[in-house]
């Protein structure tokens, strides 16, 4: 059965959780700790600019997502809710 | 990736720029490079922060000399980066070249030979980018260079380095994450992407020895060398005579990740060979590391 759009959001937003926490290792930290709307660097979720980096790969890689418009950076990155809407946007393939 | 504020201030105006081009037009290299020492001078006595920025490095590198002996070596740092902004322009214009040394130029064309990916050019604020551009220029591959944009116009239009035609581009390292997406997608498709890594600037840091004391490097380029997985080459150029530059490529770094749980304690490693390279350049070309920053200085 095919998925709505909203489920798949939401399936996005589980997954890029479960991603972060795997491939970044974050310490003592559960997929569903991560609020969809907690800003994912500085004061919210904590990432730095090693975590930055990693993301970037691992969005090339997982989605075959570029950003180009790096305008728009900021806001893709800010938390997880944009982050998955930018992908299901805009990705090419999901592994 | 914050940026920090340059504490530095600019030196040069559309005056001064035009001034020493009329001069090189005419008189040529050395007859330029004579003008250079008043100009020094006159920066010496009224330009505080640079001299305050240039001695926390010459007190490290000089121990043993005194007050007057290290201002003499802040002077000597003045023209030398005087003679680099000439050498610059000399080459822009068209006016003449420069015979150039080159180490490891066969090696870095076989990185870039056997893999898609590009590769991160590491290096310093020392010798000469124009002059090491022509070399670059032999590999046939686009060079990014990362740096924030110009805000002196008198510098921006005399050096301008952005050629649109041509194989060199800028990335802004004032972009979201300091450029970094976009260092990503250009070493993806296979070009070179230079970035300075000796100056803090308010990027992350690592601390490491450093000209016998604890000092601040920057490490985002082996995060993205890791990451990506491709080599960091630390390129250093010097001038070696009035006409002469060597330009070295021949030491390379592979930051890959043994274990997750020890990613920082690995660029640590990293980030210090780096240090330990500069160190030997700046035991061989002392006057010619325009660093002009307090990289020693804790860092909050």
């Amino acid at each position: 059965m095919q998925k709505t759009e909203a489920q798949q959001l939401a399936q996005i937003r589980k997954d890029l959780k479960e991603m972060l926490v795997r491939d970044l290792s974050l310490e003592d930290i559960k997929p569903e700790d991560i609020k969809d709307n907690e800003i994912l660097f500085g004061n919210g979720l904590g990432l730095d600019s090693l975590d930055a980096v990693e993301i970037v790969v691992l969005l090339q890689r997982n989605y075959g997502l570029e950003v180009k418009d790096m305008e728009k950076g900021k806001e893709i990155f800010y938390s997880i809710d944009t982050l998955a809407r930018y992908i299901q946007e805009n990705r090419k393939n999901v592994s | 990736m914050p940026l920090g504020k340059n504490p530095v201030k600019k030196r040069g105006n559309k005056l001064g720029f035009w001034f020493f081009k009329a001069f090189l037009k005419t008189f040529g290299l050395s007859v330029a490079y004579g003008l250079l020492y008043p100009v020094c001078l006159y920066y010496l006595i009224h330009d505080h922060a640079s001299v305050s920025a240039s001695m926390a490095y010459i007190k490290k590198r000089f121990k043993a000399n005194n007050i007057f002996q290290r201002i003499c070596c802040v002077y000597k740092l003045f023209i030398n980066q005087g003679k680099n902004l000439i050498d610059r322009y000399y080459v822009i214009s068209g006016q003449g070249e420069f015979d150039i040394e080159i180490y490891g130029y066969d090696r870095i064309k076989s990185l870039l030979d056997n893999s898609q990916k590009g590769i991160i050019l590491l290096t310093a604020h020392v010798g000469n980018w124009q002059v090491t551009m022509t070399v670059l220029k032999r590999l046939g591959r686009t060079v990014y260079l990362l740096m924030a944009p110009e805000d002196n116009i008198a510098v921006k239009n005399t050096l301008d380095v952005d050629d649109e035609k041509g194989r060199v581009k800028i990335i802004s390292s004032e972009n979201f994450l300091s450029g970094v997406i976009e260092i990503i997608n250009v070493i993806n498709q296979g070009s070179l992407v230079s970035i300075m890594g000796d100056r803090g600037d308010g990027y992350d840091c690592k601390e490491v020895n450093f000209l016998g004391e604890k000092a601040n490097f920057p490490y985002g380029v082996f995060s993205i060398a890791a990451a990506v997985q491709c080599p960091v080459v630390i390129l250093l150029s010097a001038k070696t005579s009035t006409k002469k530059y060597f330009v070295d490529v021949s030491h390379v770094i592979y930051p890959r990740y043994s274990s997750k749980n020890k990613k920082h304690e690995e660029i640590t490693v990293w980030v210090q060979e780096f240090a330990r390279t500069l160190e030997d350049y700046t035991a061989k070309y002392p006057f010619q590391w325009f660093v002009f920053r307090d990289l020693w200085k804790r860092q909050n």
